[in-house]
């Protein structure tokens, strides 16, 4: 599997994209595909698809990176080397692919509780009505699980970067079983 | 119940962050404080800029509207959140931004326009004025110089701190700077009001200005919940700002105010009056609107005026002259949008203002979600006479010129 070679060791995965970064590209999005999976629709449990994910949303995180404010040992010298204009191309050809249905199925339970709490914590408000995303926010549906959990959870420890302090905001009143009921209803959810 | 649950949730959030940063829990984000049970699921939100910036090729600038004689064209683009502007005494122009970390300055050479970063690292730096050969930068809690900066642009000179420690409480809202040179020789810059609608400490929602040459700060006007655009009235010497008001208290209230200054120290009605003559629900009670100064021009609901300066260049017709040029950044918490456009304010024969369209076109549905593609954010006058108007939506500057005929 493609996935499985960023999957083994992240130093391996950031050797071989600082190898291609090293390169004088213009920006690629099949070098992107090594850890996002083909066409942006992440195989890997931790990474985040970019498939069909709102243009602005992917090139405001590029930028994050890009400028320290948010951190990750593969992204970050990634982004380094990313010009605005490369970004700009990347994030247009991400937002137009068709992102594939879910392999997450989110349990029965999870399924009746989570609309609710999408509600009770306003995760409606910004990423929309069926959580996909608008603008500079992005999707949530059908996202990867493991990465949506992580992100939760370095949002409520204060610990990822927030353009605007709303995730800061948002995660703070979620306990450890709101997150998981969350994560486990959206990851499930159609992207489309 | 979920009362208990939420207390314990916060509880536990409480002990949690205490026990990892020694700081209380995050208040809600500044612009949603002050909303009633009601808003709570309001669709309102404010819009974030393209911070890798759009091509100018990509947008579409046959909308934009200028009056007859006049002439607006992109002069730069890929100025990443281009916000405030200032003119070098050499041409350099010095642009902002206040979610980036940078300052750019955009040299003219033969027509092409050469960007570069000069400054880099900053804390939030949308201020910035130049005054003799020195640039000054407003960050979120720091005011420096940079001495000599324009004949240094590819080796800037370190900074110099003029006053520090401006943002001691790392405030959720409101924490970027405008910054200006008065007549007096004085900085003058904001200091916003920490949220939405809330009680501001002694220094806070005021106008201050310091003097570079001791450091010495003063509160130069109060009551200011935020503004981020003032100038100097070119006989007066007064001076004139733009101020935004409170949010959540519907589509047509409170207005965004055009203030003067005529003594120091007066009171502009923040957290307790608004727009002159509408008490604050809260922290309006058992006060007059009669204690505070009232605007001298109401501008419209959120309409968001920023940057302005008076017109004293010799480009424009002579009707232009002493006219006031106001970017207005447009409007967010009002279901059907304004603004977003750059307006002039004339003055009829009393010294009485009055708003005239200049620039518009920005604003394309305002039912839409997001309703424009640029927003303007300051406007500086050149040498030439030409307007410079910044948009950090896409971080782009346009120039409006006027041909004679």
């Amino acid at each position: 599997m493609n996935g499985s070679f960023c999957n083994a060791g992240a130093a391996a995965c950031a050797a071989a994209l600082c190898l291609l970064t090293g390169i004088a590209l213009a920006a690629d999005p099949q070098l992107c595909a090594a850890c996002h999976g083909p066409e942006g629709n992440s195989v890997i449990p931790a990474n985040p698809s970019l498939a069909g994910q709102p243009e602005q949303s992917i090139s405001i995180q590029l930028f994050q990176f890009r400028e320290g404010n948010r951190k990750d040992p593969q992204m970050t010298p990634i982004a380094a080397n990313l010009s605005n204009k490369e970004m700009n191309e990347l994030a247009a050809y991400f937002s137009k692919q068709k992102a594939a249905a879910p392999s997450h199925k989110t349990a029965p339970e999870n399924a009746a509780a989570g609309p609710k709490l999408a509600q009770q914590f306003n995760c409606v408000q910004c990423h929309g009505p069926a959580l996909r995303g608008q603008q500079h926010i992005p999707r949530l549906a059908g996202q990867q699980y493991d990465y949506l959990l992580a992100q939760l959870r370095k949002f409520k420890a204060q610990k990822r970067a927030d353009l605007d302090g709303n995730m800061t905001s948002a995660t703070e009143p979620l306990t450890d079983k709101d997150i998981e009921i969350l994560i486990d209803y959206v990851a499930g959810l159609s992207p489309q | 119940m979920s009362f208990c649950k939420a207390l314990a949730a916060a509880f536990l959030a409480m002990f949690a962050t205490a026990a990892l940063a020694q700081q209380a829990p995050s208040a809600p984000p500044s612009w949603q404080q002050g909303r009633d049970a009601q808003q709570a699921s309001s669709p309102l939100h404010p819009f974030a800029p393209h911070m890798t910036g759009r091509a100018s090729k990509d947008l579409p600038l046959d909308k934009l509207k200028v009056p007859a004689g006049f002439k607006v064209e992109v002069w730069a683009d890929g100025i990443a959140e281009a916000r405030s502007l200032a003119l070098g005494d050499k041409g350099t122009v010095f642009v902002s931004n206040r979610l980036a970390k940078d300052v750019y300055a955009v040299v003219d050479r033969n027509g092409q326009r050469e960007v570069k970063t000069v400054l880099k690292g900053l804390n939030a730096p949308n201020g910035v004025v130049f005054n003799k050969g020195t640039l000054y930068v407003a960050e979120r809690d720091r005011i420096t110089r940079y001495d000599g900066i324009e004949d240094n642009l590819d080796s800037p000179p370190a900074a110099k701190v003029v006053v520090d420690g401006l943002d001691p409480q790392n405030q959720p809202g409101h924490f970027w700077k405008f910054l200006a040179m008065g007549p007096d020789g004085k900085l003058y810059y904001n200091v916003g009001a920490p949220g939405n609608i809330v009680m501001p400490s002694y220094f806070q929602a005021t106008i201050s200005r310091v003097d570079p040459k001791s450091g010495v700060v003063e509160t130069y006007a109060q009551g200011v919940r935020n503004s981020v655009g003032f100038d100097w009235h070119p006989q007066t010497k007064q001076l004139w700002f733009t101020e935004h008001g409170r949010d959540w208290l519907g589509d047509d209230s409170p207005s965004d105010e055009l203030n003067v200054v005529k003594t120091k120290g007066q009171h502009f009605g923040y957290p307790y009056c608004h727009q002159g003559d509408t008490l604050d629900p809260e922290f309006g009670k058992h006060r007059s609107c009669s204690e505070f100064t009232p605007p001298a021009l109401k501008l419209g609901a959120h309409v968001a005026p920023l940057g302005i300066r008076f017109y004293t260049g010799k480009m424009f017709p002579a009707e232009y002259q002493g006219n006031i040029f106001m970017a207005r950044h447009g409007s967010w918490n009002r279901t059907t949008k304004q603004g977003y456009d750059v307006v002039r304010v004339t003055f009829d024969a009393d010294g009485k203002p009055k708003l005239q369209p200049f620039l518009e076109g920005f604003l394309t549905d305002e039912k839409a979600d997001p309703p424009m593609w640029g927003r303007p954010v300051d406007v500086l006058q050149m040498k030439d006479g030409s307007l410079l108007v910044s948009d950090d939506y896409n971080g782009i500057i346009y120039r409006v010129s006027y041909a004679k005929k």
